[in-house]
C-alpha cells in the first residue's frame, strides 16, 4: 500500500457528490421544461446508482454515467407534459442538501489527512 | 459534470419564461388595436417551447412545425414524442415558436370608427384579458421556482468552494 492522500471515503464521497449534483442536473432539466409540450420528466435511482458507484471504488473502476430514465407515475398534463412542480422543488432542495453534506464529510476527511502531514509540527 | 451548467439549463428557462411574460403583454397592450403593419387588428401572439436536446427528429419536427409561422393560421402539431428515446437529459428550454392565435377577429358595431367596414362594423383583437392573466401568473411561477434553482446552484457552488478552505 503506497502513500495516497486520497483515501477510499473520499473517493466515495466525491462520488455522492457528483451524484448529487446530477440529481440537481436532471432536476433543473424538468424545472426548465415545465411549460414544454410533450416533455417528460426526467429521474435517476439515487440509492442504485451510489450503491454501484461504492462498488466501483473498492474494484478501482471508472465513473459511470448515470442511468437516466423516465419518472413513473406522474400525471400528464393535456399537453403531454407530466412535470410536477412539488416534486421537482422538492427534489432539488434534497440534491442541495446531500451535495452540501457531501462537501461537509469530505472537507472533514481532508483535514484528518491534513492533520496527519502536520502531526509532527504539533 | 459542470455545475455552471445547471445555471445555464435553469438561465434559458428563465429567459423563455420572460419573453412569455413579455408576449402576454404586447397581447394585455394590443386589446384595441386596429391597425397593424400587416393590415387588420392585431392578432394574439403566443409562444411554444421545445426543451433543447439533441434529438434532430424532435427538432425537426418543431422546426417543420415553425416553419408554417409566418402565415399565422395554425398552432404547429405537438411533436410526437419517442418514448425510449426521451430519458436523454434536456440541456434547456428554447421558444420554438411565436404563433398567432387563428381565431377570427371580434366585430363590433361603431360605425363612426375610421377603421369600420362597409356595414359599420370594426374588428378587434380577439384577446381575453382573464386567458392573459392566467397566462401572465404560469410564466411568474415558472421563473420563480427557476430563479430559486439558479440560487439553490449557486449556493451548491459556494459549498465546494469551501472544500479548499482551511
Amino acid at each position: 500500500m503506497g502513500m495516497e492522500i486520497a483515501t477510499r471515503l473520499s473517493d466515495q464521497l466525491a462520488r455522492y457528490i457528483d451524484l448529487a449534483s446530477d440529481e440537481a442536473k436532471l432536476t433543473a432539466a424538468n424545472v426548465a421544461n415545465i411549460d414544454t409540450p410533450g416533455y417528460r420528466a426526467v429521474g435517476m435511482n439515487f440509492e442504485a446508482e451510489m450503491r454501484r458507484a461504492v462498488t466501483d471504488v473498492d474494484d478501482n473502476r471508472p465513473e459511470q454515467a448515470v442511468r437516466v430514465t423516465d419518472v413513473d407515475g406522474l400525471v400528464a398534463r393535456p399537453d403531454g407534459n407530466d412535470v410536477s412542480m412539488d416534486r421537482e422543488g422538492l427534489n432539488m432542495a434534497q440534491a442541495q442538501l446531500e451535495y452540501k453534506t457531501g462537501v461537509s464529510l469530505l472537507r472533514i476527511e481532508y483535514q484528518r489527512v491534513m492533520d496527519a502531514i502536520h502531526a509532527d509540527s504539533k | 459534470m459542470n455545475l455552471f451548467g445547471l445555471m445555464e439549463t435553469s438561465g434559458s428557462a428563465m429567459e423563455a419564461e420572460r419573453m412569455r411574460a413579455e408576449v402576454v403583454a404586447a397581447n394585455m397592450a394590443n386589446t384595441d388595436t386596429t391597425r397593424t403593419a400587416a393590415g387588420g387588428p392585431y392578432r394574439r401572439q403566443e409562444v411554444v417551447f421545445a426543451a433543447d436536446r439533441d434529438d434532430p427528429n424532435f427538432l425537426n419536427s418543431m422546426s417543420d412545425a415553425a416553419s408554417i409561422q409566418p402565415t399565422g393560421v395554425s398552432m404547429p402539431a405537438l411533436p410526437a414524442i419517442d418514448p425510449l428515446g426521451s430519458a436523454a437529459v434536456a440541456p434547456g428550454v428554447r421558444i420554438a415558436a411565436v404563433v398567432q392565435d387563428p381565431s377570427p377577429p371580434l366585430k363590433r358595431y361603431d360605425p363612426g370608427h375610421p377603421d369600420a367596414d362597409a356595414q359599420g362594423y370594426v374588428s378587434y383583437p380577439d384577446i381575453n384579458p382573464i386567458t392573459e392573466m392566467v397566462d401572465l401568473m404560469g410564466a411568474t411561477r415558472a421563473y420563480g421556482l427557476n430563479g430559486s434553482a439558479v440560487q439553490a446552484e449557486k449556493s451548491m457552488i459556494t459549498s465546494a468552494l469551501e472544500i479548499a478552505r482551511t
